[in-house]
């Protein structure tokens, strides 16, 4: 990779991965919302807990990839880069699915939560969140090229 | 002792396999799909914030199926 001095390293991923996280977490919001209220109908103050824990879970969850490129992105140009970046992103991927089977054993037999509203709400956040994500990138604008730095034309003196 | 005896002998919650195979296919997906971005930057490090994209694309569709089949222990009793 050719960099000019002085030139930005920043890989031209991270504004998309950024508009992913900032849309994910505004429909994370609204299915809080929707998935609440459709909880506290059907199961009472059970489902309504069940309903937000449930959201929470899928939407953090799923946000932890975006969010470790993103962390992952700071060591772009140094010569670690390409270890540090597999390291982080699927360490990220192996710690996120050990503390999630490890809340969904603590919390299976918690009294006050419903086990079919919590299991819908984690199905609709993900879902949500890959719709959001798919989105994000088929509108997002990324240059061919991404990383290149064109050389500057001569200074004429 | 035969087989059918020592099946009789096992017990506990068939669902607990089924978090073992909900285990393998995200795996192997995920394996795959960075490795293969492995290879894409390698070939062409000027592209690596493209492929970046789509690897988290790739290992959001393929994760999604983890988390729905683990989740699955809250309604299989």
């Amino acid at each position: 990779m050719t960099h000019a001095p002085g030139a930005s390293r920043t890989p031209t991923s991270n504004p998309v991965l950024r508009r992913a996280l900032t849309w994910g977490g505004i429909l994370a919001a609204v299915i809080l919302v929707v998935s609440a209220v459709l909880g506290f109908v059907f199961a009472g103050v059970d489902g309504l807990v069940s309903a937000l824990v449930g959201t929470v879970m899928a939407v953090v969850f799923m946000g932890i990839t975006a969010a470790s490129i993103l962390l992952a992105n700071r060591f772009s140009g140094s010569d670690v880069f390409v270890g540090a970046f597999f390291g982080i992103v699927l360490g990220g991927w192996l710690l996120k699915f050990v503390i999630f089977i490890v809340l969904v054993l603590v919390l299976r037999d918690a009294p006050w939560l419903n086990g079919t509203v919590l299991f819908l709400s984690i199905v609709a956040g993900v879902i949500a969140s890959l719709v959001v994500d798919v989105l994000v990138v088929a509108r997002s604008r990324l240059p061919y090229a991404s990383d290149v730095d064109l050389p500057k034309p001569p200074v004429e003196e | 002792m035969d087989a059918t005896t020592v099946l009789a002998e096992i017990n506990g919650n068939i669902a607990t396999v089924g978090y073992g195979l909900a285990a393998i296919g995200p795996a192997i997906g995920v394996g795959i799909v960075v490795g293969k971005t492995i290879e894409g930057v390698a070939r062409q490090p000027e592209l690596a914030g493209r492929l970046q994209v789509l690897m988290w694309i790739g290992i959001a569709f393929t994760e999604a199926l983890a988390f729905i089949g683990i989740a699955t222990y809250f309604i299989f009793v």
